[in-house]
């Protein structure tokens, strides 16, 4: 089927182009000497680093005396070090904090607050939202109070007889990681919500009251309407999320330093290390490709998905 | 269509520039040793700005300033800009800024491998015998201290060598720190041994205080500790030769496991600050300041005493536990390097002379910190606390029991350590299985020499 129709198209769509051909390849040319700063500047400051760590990438180099070719071995022991492994792990529990948590809570106030008239309802928008602008390091300092052992959330567990739930919670093995994936989902919990709000509000009213009049309570509404009209959003917040959790740095760097022992590494920390306090720097080049390479995966992959549901 | 192609043209064009651009072996390739084949005392009487960039911020920033303010007196046409920044920032930009011809003429640089050996390997800083022997630091400076200094020009070896840094007249101990106010409201003298310490710590938890201001949330944390404990057991002899990879000394002969045995220990007998493992760096620091903790192992002139604090702390350097004599972990305060892309080599050279002199010296004490290369100094009236760090000092001077800073062993033995630790304190490791750890992360080390 869809082969036929692409067969009919094309033809048609290169003699539409086709007559104005001139113009358009003048245009071209001027179109790209209008863009020409912008990619220059582009290619200097982002490809040509890139380039220089793929090349960086296939050397063993602490940065300062002669580097020696060592072919793939950066990216072999990306997936065989154990530091690194254990990393990927952590990522992966990174995810259902930095992403889902949020996605989830996200949908649920936007279906809360999105269509009904709550009182209110700016100062909701505005407390939640209030992590995503606040600095990292700002939150991670704030967090990193509120989880000493003499900090309020202990305090506030010991209050209501809740002390034998207390923990050092950056400084437990078990606690460590959960707890840093909590700042997580504060911060990008905000962010989704405001997607995801704005989503529900461009959705068509018609919509809901079709839905209302087939019978459809909240509900159903929510998963018949709400949801498939936010696939866009769903689409953003999850590529921006996932790839947060990726290249989670500055919290983990903040509170614990990966540590309780290696509890909390991550690939962007392993890097940092690499790159600058024990120069390894063709190692580090290879954390920050492969990084890359899944980052720009799980894009083109979230992308596809939310696109092929739209045809 | 056409859009495209000129798309495609465009990459064609830029991408081989872009790879050609990209595409070499770093690093340079010059391997090996830079120096100077002339060398001069008598430096120029034209203008000269010298850049320095160092991490002494706060107090003793004012060191710093007022030794350049001396140095300027004798030599007015020179100029010396510094740049401050904190440890970590210095030292995980100095590879890069020493490449740079306008960048540092002069930069405090880390003694150890990954620091000073690789700078020396690249060519990056001055190779400083000719100095050396221009103003006799061989002479003036104890061999201990320039084992420190020293590489082999190919990097390959360290304390033996050329010298490639200087000292300042300042020094830097890991000691243990003590409150008397807490020990006098016990009725518990101050410890001369580990035996006595140990004691102490247990009437001191049987009335319900701190033995130790400590916590362990950042890695590194656990180090100063476990450093200082491990120079009671090992002999400096061993744990020098095992640091510079002289010999073949297993670390089980550096007295680290019985440190880490000894920590544990203190742990489990609930010595340390409540709920350690959560208790930031700064945090346990500001408890002792306070008065919430009796002891505190520390670095010398880390802890920024009032003037009523200098008379009711003290400083230890406990005795080896067999009562051999006295080791201790200690160096300068901060090691000075001339980059080899200084234009002004010889006054540079001449300004790090002036940091080892006595006047810089003088200024240390006066500023209430340790000296080092020079005694007879004036010491200033009203810093009890500064006299006992003298007092344990000239106890590593008769004993010639300076060791080197352990992590200076490997490149990655800072972190594997403070890993290790945060294991152990929590019952994941075993003493044996941190000393195990600590091994092989030399081994591998070792390994990459060859």
């Amino acid at each position: 089927m869809s082969l036929r129709t692409t067969s009919v198209r094309r033809p048609l769509a290169v003699a539409v182009r086709a007559a104005p051909r001139v113009r358009s390849r003048r245009r071209g040319w001027l179109g790209l000497a209008y863009a020409a700063p912008a990619i220059i500047a582009y290619g200097y400051v982002v490809i040509v680093p890139l380039l220089q760590s793929v090349n960086f990438s296939f050397y063993s180099w602490n940065g300062v005396t002669a580097a020696r070719w060592v072919g793939i071995s950066n990216y072999v022991s990306f997936f065989t070090d154990p530091a690194l492994v254990e990393s990927l792990w952590h990522v992966l529990v990174l995810i259902a904090f930095f992403s889902i948590l949020p996605i989830v809570f996200g949908l649920i106030s936007a279906a809360l607050l999105g269509r009904g008239r709550v009182r209110g309802q700016g100062v909701y928008r505005w407390l939640l939202f209030l992590p995503q602008v606040l600095t990292s390091v700002v939150v991670a300092v704030i967090w990193k109070r509120i989880y000493g052992p003499d900090g309020p959330l202990n305090a506030a567990l010991n209050a209501v007889g809740l002390g034998g739930l207390a923990h050092n919670w950056l400084g437990d093995f078990d606690w460590a990681l959960p707890s840093l994936g909590l700042i997580g989902t504060w911060t990008a919990l905000g962010f989704c919500m405001v997607l995801f709000v704005a989503g529900v509000t461009a959705i068509p009213d018609e919509l809901y009251e079709q839905a209302r009049m087939d019978g459809a309570g909240p509900v159903a509404e929510f998963f018949a309407v709400t949801l498939p009209g936010l696939r866009g959003q769903l689409a953003i917040a999850m590529t921006l999320t996932v790839t947060g959790a990726l290249r989670a740095f500055d919290l983990v760097w903040i509170t614990t330093q990966g540590g309780p022992g290696t509890s909390t590494t991550t690939p962007a920390l392993l890097l940092y290390r690499k790159a600058f306090l024990n120069p390894d720097v063709g190692m580090a080049a290879a954390i920050g490709i492969v990084l890359a390479i899944f980052c720009l995966a799980i894009a083109l992959v979230v992308n596809r998905l939310s696109e092929e549901r739209d045809s | 269509m056409a859009k495209k192609r000129h798309v495609i043209g465009a990459i064609a064009v830029t991408l081989p520039i872009l790879l050609a651009l990209s595409a070499c072996a770093p690093g340079g390739s010059t391997a090996g040793t830079t120096t100077h084949s002339t060398v001069s005392k008598d430096i120029t009487s034209k203008p000269v700005t010298l850049n320095m960039l160092d991490f002494w911020q706060g107090g003793e920033s004012k060191w710093v300033d007022e030794a350049i303010a001396g140095f300027r007196k004798q030599h007015p046409n020179v100029t010396i800009k510094r740049t401050v920044q904190d440890w970590g920032q210095v030292m995980n930009t100095l590879n890069l800024r020493l490449a740079d011809a306008n960048g540092p003429d002069i930069a405090t640089v880390n003694n150890g491998w990954q620091s000073m050996g690789t700078l020396a390997q690249g060519g990056r800083i001055l190779n400083l015998d000719a100095y050396s022997d221009l103003y006799g630091w061989k002479k003036s400076i104890p061999a201990t201290m320039l084992r420190q200094l020293e590489f082999t020009s190919n990097g390959k070896e360290m304390g033996t060598g050329s010298l490639y840094a200087t000292p300042t007249a300042r020094s830097s101990l890991i000691g243990l720190y003590y409150n008397t106010t807490v020990l006098q409201s016990l009725h518990i003298a101050v410890p001369k041994t580990l035996g006595d310490l140990e004691k102490a710590c247990e009437k001191i938890k049987a009335a319900g205080k701190v033995p130790f201001a400590f916590g362990s949330v950042e890695k590194d944390s656990a180090t100063a500790m476990l450093f200082s404990v491990q120079d009671l057991y090992g002999s400096a002899k061993n744990i020098g030769d095992f640091v510079y990879s002289a010999g073949h000394i297993p670390m089980t002969k550096t007295g680290i496991t019985q440190a880490a045995t000894t920590i544990k220990k203190w742990a489990d007998n609930g010595w340390f600050t409540p709920n350690y493992q959560g208790v930031a760096y700064a945090d346990a620091l500001d408890k002792f300041m306070h008065g919430d903790g009796a002891f505190r192992f520390e670095y010398t002139g880390a802890i920024p005493f009032t003037d009523a604090q200098k008379q009711t702390y003290g400083y230890l350097q406990l005795p080896q536990v067999d009562g051999s004599g006295v080791v201790g972990t200690g160096s300068a305060s901060g090691v000075m390097s001339i980059s080899s892309k200084s234009k002004n080599p010889d006054v540079a050279a001449a300004f790090l002379n002036y940091l080892t002199n006595k006047q810089t010296a003088q200024l240390a004490v006066d500023h209430g910190y340790l000296p080092l290369l020079h005694s007879d100094l004036k010491k200033p009236a009203g810093n009890a606390e500064l006299a006992t760090e003298i007092t344990g000092q000239q106890s590593l001077d008769a004993n010639n029991g300076y060791v080197p800073y352990f992590d200076w062993s490997t490149p990655t033995m800072l972190d594997t350590m403070g890993t290790q630790m945060q294991l152990l304190l929590a019952g994941r490791a075993t003493p044996q299985q941190l000393t195990e750890a600590g091994q092989k992360d030399y081994d591998a080390f070792q390994a990459t020499r060859k």
